[in-house]
């Protein structure tokens, strides 16, 4: 999990929220779409990739 | 009152004070602040639990050889807070205030709160240390930082053994496994603040959220998290920090200088990572939504083009051709009636005029008996046209007849 990640959620909650937008059109709906997919495939990704990782702290 | 001046001169007599008066004397007297909500330490004497509930005591000291005491009265109603069983020869702290009860001339002091020494006295310096910290602004609201909603890599400042790491890592690796930074300290014994302290200030900069952590304990073994020096350590953390000192009930300093308190160790766990089976659905929800919402402009598209290609249909054009020819054909109507009802009038004219004309024609004219004259093709109209010997014809009804002028006779 990164901070990447974060922005990609918020990316795609952007992404739906213009393509719930009425004054969107069909044409850029249909790119946001194909953006959309790709979001979400990468953050399931990413959610299924997470593991747990356990160190102790080196001191600075 | 007047003095009467036949009486010799007598000492006035003294004044005397009713008891209510003189109990007023000493209520006013008492009401100084150095004998009004302070804490009086001492050794408990005389202890005497009444089963009204009230408790009788003196609290005693030996100074240089002398005893002193001072009688306490404790009432039941704040006896009932008391978390520790009074007894003789116990020593402790007591806040109070010195009161005279008037109705029988007691004067005591008369307890609010009552703490075994040791202990109370530490408590005495965690609100001492409460007080100074906050004037130093460390518990502000305004300082309280949100914690990152998606962290990458999670602090933890508690012993390396026990059961408080284990919940941790059981909670993040069953919610959002992710990495998880240890900084191992004693969390209990005279040195453990120094030591939380520092893990706490080492992983500052290194994750991204810190738990501070330690299972549940007396006021002793939470302690060290109410001491001035970890406080200070997790105020000035610039990492977002959360507290979990001991049990929900119990509160220590630390949790006031944190961003977020958590009641437990592994109710931290849960709020610096989400569920990821939550984010996930989250994350799916999206994908009908944007679903859902193409499909919405699809159909809104397809039906724009059906309402414009039933617009542009032939038959509608066909129709509209029809609607024009008929129109056009309604005005030729118009016209034509308009004309032959002209003609009609027309000819009704042509008759009257007709009728008109055949009276005056030669033809009916000859038919009454008269004849016109006619000399070489023309109408003879005078006598003055004629001549002797010329020759004229005579029309006339049923013929005509060739003559010659015999003589002509002007009139």
């Amino acid at each position: 999990m990164s901070r990447k990640f974060e922005e990609m959620l918020e990316e795609l909650k952007e992404v739906v929220k213009k393509m719930e937008d009425p004054d969107t059109g069909l044409d850029e709906s249909i790119a946001l779409y194909e953006k959309g997919a790709a979001l979400i495939r990468e953050c399931e990704r990413k959610l299924a990739d997470a593991e747990l990782k356990v160190t102790e702290v080196t001191e600075k | 009152m007047d003095q009467d001046p036949a009486v010799p001169w007598q000492e006035p007599a003294p004044v005397v004070l009713g008891v209510a008066e003189i109990s007023g004397i000493i209520s006013d007297a008492l009401d100084d602040e150095r004998l009004q909500e302070i804490w009086i330490r001492g050794e408990i004497t005389s202890y005497k639990h009444h089963h009204s509930g009230h408790r009788y005591f003196s609290l005693s000291e030996q100074v240089s050889g002398r005893n002193y005491a001072i009688k306490c009265i404790m009432w039941q109603s704040r006896a009932q807070g008391l978390d520790f069983e009074p007894r003789d020869g116990l020593v402790v702290i007591a806040l109070g205030s010195v009161q005279v009860y008037e109705a029988r001339g007691d004067l005591g002091f008369y307890v609010q709160e009552m703490l075994p020494a040791g202990a109370g006295e530490k408590h005495l310096l965690v609100e001492k240390w409460k007080k100074e910290l906050a004037a130093e602004g460390l518990f502000a609201e305004e300082r309280k930082r949100p914690l990152p909603a998606f962290p990458a890599r999670v602090g933890v400042v508690t012993a390396r053994t026990g059961a408080v790491l284990q919940d941790i890592l059981n909670v993040i690796g069953r919610r959002f496994p992710i990495e998880i930074v240890l900084s191992p300290t004693a969390v209990q014994g005279d040195l453990a603040h120094v030591e939380i302290a520092r893990a706490v200030r080492i992983l500052d900069g290194q994750v991204e959220v810190i738990i501070v952590a330690r299972g549940g304990g007396s006021f002793d073994d939470l302690f060290p998290f109410n001491h001035p020096e970890v406080v200070r350590a997790i105020a000035c953390c610039c990492t977002p920090v959360v507290s979990a000192v001991g049990h929900e009930v119990d509160h220590v300093l630390a949790d006031l200088a944190a961003d977020r308190r958590a009641p437990t160790p592994s109710a931290a766990a849960e709020l610096v990572v989400p569920d990821r089976a939550e984010v996930a659905r989250e994350v799916g929800g999206s994908l009908d939504r944007m679903r859902n919402a193409l499909e919405k402009k699809v159909q809104a598209a397809g039906l724009l083009i059906e309402d414009l290609k039933s617009r542009l249909q032939p038959r509608r054009i066909g129709r509209r051709i029809n609607d024009s020819r008929e129109e056009v054909s309604e005005i030729e109507e118009d016209l034509n009636r308009a004309i032959l009802a002209k003609i009609e009038r027309g000819r009704g004219e042509l008759g009257r005029l007709v009728a008109l004309l055949e009276g005056r024609s030669p033809a009916t004219i000859l038919s009454r008996g008269y004849c016109i004259a006619e000399k070489d093709g023309r109408v003879v109209r005078a006598a003055g046209d004629l001549r002797t010997g010329d020759r004229v014809r005579l029309r006339m009804s049923g013929g005509r007849a060739d003559t010659r002028i015999e003589k002509v006779y002007h009139e």
